[in-house]
């Protein structure tokens, strides 16, 4: 083959994007995307019937006579608010099987996009062909994140399928938790973010993963302390979970979007930003052998 | 030339992986890299396709600088690692597919044509393909990516002697097609009877560039003398090295023709001799038997 041919070739490949490694990305995710969107479209009918079993008046009187008034703080809305229809189902969005599922299929996908696959040793013959580092791992990072929207899709549809034809059909309107499931979203995002930008720089996945368990205990805990003390609240900002409360995005109007501007400004813009970071790590560091 | 380094370094802190190696690789050979584990042999491939960046020193690929080009480096290069690691969720046919969707000049013809000659079953999942098996594969495709280079790092290893030969064939076939092959391996007879040009590395330095042409052509005396070894006749100096003993036993070396040599000898008071081919395992004790 005559040299100037591939050169040629080359020539034609600056771009930041590779359907091979789409394709790819999208096998690789398949089985954990499936099994979250079943979880996600069982979940909702399952919480809100077992919320129904509780009669509104009697989730009330627990709500706003038992529990200390000190306690609101935690939930981040006024009792008064989470003891509605809207509110019941709100809670669905910060149960930890939505919350911690955001969470894993963050550090899951973010930490196979460079350590994961140094780590196996698929990413040596990746990169002999010519294509550029930061189009695999932006191209990873497009399918993840589609991913991730494909599954808020699945919550927002079985929450409004619920709310439209479960127990409480007609007692609360539907489209009230798009922006909640656009918080989710937003959370999706900020974790699989950071988690690549960790994984570009390292070459061991159950480190990332260590990292991300780390971190994602150590800013749940931020946001508790900031909630509960008075002189630590400031602690509260450093917490990424200070930008997810879909619980406040179900009142409907203009507020509501107003403050989804908010939270997912905040957890997007760290998410890309972090993307980014991590596509600039990992296009000029040096990648070891796989071991 | 189609490879170049010089004085290509690669630290890691105190410890030099690579130490000033400067080659050149012509167009159209089979050039032959050895040493043991750990003399640089993979660091030198890594640095020339882009997985490190060197220290300091230079190398180019086709006339692109390894470390600035490294997109046009590996769009004129196709590179089997030491260790191939394929996605595990794939099958053979998959892997195949994918390569040649990641780059045009993976033939995905000529990859089924590989494959099928090294015996390799591609409906099986990568998962449950032995080493050997995924060896095959990554080999497929390697061989089928047309390319002016292909660069092997043990491509031989974890094969059975029928696959051994078949690959040894495939390598011979890729330079007739007038592409360059790096053949880096631990079996001497395989690059001795594949390469055209060989050198040795220790410890992160060329210690020796051998024609295997001028190999073949050198032949090792092992005499027995009566009486003491009169020295090496002026019409022979400088084409003849010899190794005297204190018990009369004389080793010599030679890469000239042998008739007028054995005419000498036959003057001298024998009591045994004996002649063989140097070998490139002769070659390469020299400069690793202590090490």
């Amino acid at each position: 083959m005559d040299m100037s041919d591939t050169n040629a070739i080359a020539a034609g490949r600056g771009a930041i994007w590779s359907a091979a490694v789409w394709r790819k990305t999208w096998g690789d995710q398949r089985i954990l995307l499936l099994s979250f969107a079943a979880l996600w479209t069982v979940f909702p009918w399952l919480y809100l019937w077992l919320s129904a079993q509780i009669p509104m008046p009697a989730f009330q009187n627990v709500l706003l006579q038992v529990i200390p008034e000190d306690w609101q703080k935690l939930s981040g809305v006024p009792f008064s608010e989470v003891a509605t229809y809207a509110g019941r189902v709100a809670l669905a969005f910060v149960d930890p099987v939505v919350v911690l599922a955001a969470t894993v299929w963050g550090i899951t996908r973010g930490s196979d996009a460079v350590s994961g696959q140094l780590e196996r040793g698929t990413m040596e013959m990746l990169l002999a062909a010519p294509v550029r580092r930061t189009a695999v791992f932006l191209t990873q990072a497009l399918a993840t994140t589609a991913a991730a929207a494909l599954l808020c899709g699945v919550l927002l549809a079985s929450v409004w399928s619920v709310v439209t034809f479960g127990p409480w059909a007609g007692k609360v309107e539907p489209w009230r938790f798009i922006p909640a499931a656009a918080n989710v979203f937003g959370l999706m995002v900020c974790m699989g973010g950071i988690t690549a930008c960790v994984s570009a720089i390292d070459s061991y996945r159950w480190r990332t993963v260590g990292i991300m368990c780390g971190f994602y205990v150590t800013t749940l805990l931020a946001k508790l302390v900031g909630r509960l003390s008075g002189s630590l609240g400031w602690v509260g900002y450093l917490s990424v979970f200070n930008a997810y409360e879909p619980q406040r995005l179900v009142g409907g109007g203009p507020e509501a979007w107003r403050l989804l501007g908010q939270y997912d400004g905040i957890l997007l813009g760290i998410g890309v930003a972090a993307y980014i970071l991590g596509a600039v790590i990992f296009s000029r560091r040096d990648l070891p052998a796989p071991l | 030339m189609i490879v170049r380094t010089t004085s290509l370094t690669k630290r890691y802190g105190d410890f030099a992986a690579l130490d000033g190696c400067s080659l050149e690789v012509s167009a159209g050979e089979i050039f032959g890299l050895l040493g043991p584990n750990g003399a640089g042999k993979t660091t030198l491939l890594r640095v020339l396709l882009g997985y490190l960046m060197p220290t300091s020193g230079s190398g180019t690929v086709a006339g692109f600088d390894c470390a600035s080009r490294s997109l046009d480096v590996r769009a004129n290069t196709a590179y089997l690692p030491g260790e191939a690691r394929l996605f595990r969720r794939m099958n053979g046919h998959a892997v195949l597919d994918f390569f040649a969707g990641l780059r045009p000049e993976c033939r995905r013809d000529v990859a089924t044509r590989v494959a099928d000659r090294l015996g390799l079953d591609c409906s099986r999942q990568v998962a449950r393909m032995s080493t050997g098996m995924r060896q095959k594969l990554a080999l497929a495709v390697v061989l089928a990516t047309e390319v002016p280079l292909v660069i092997l790092d043990e491509p031989t290893a974890n094969l059975d002697p029928t696959a051994r030969s078949e690959v040894l064939a495939l390598v011979r076939e890729a330079r007739a097609a007038g592409r360059t092959v790096i053949f880096s391996s631990h079996v001497l007879s395989e690059v001795e009877e594949t390469c055209g040009h060989v050198v040795i590395m220790r410890s992160g330095r060329v210690v020796h560039e051998q024609s295997i042409e001028a190999l073949r052509r050198g032949h090792r005396i092992h005499a027995h003398l009566r009486g003491a070894f009169p020295g090496v006749p002026a019409e022979f100096a400088g084409r003849l090295t010899a190794a005297a003993g204190d018990d009369g036993r004389i080793v010599m070396e030679t890469d000239e023709p042998l008739a007028p040599l054995l005419g000498w000898l036959a003057t001298l008071s024998l009591v045994e001799i004996r002649v063989e081919p140097v070998g490139l395992q002769a070659v390469y004790d020299r400069f690793h038997r202590s090490a």
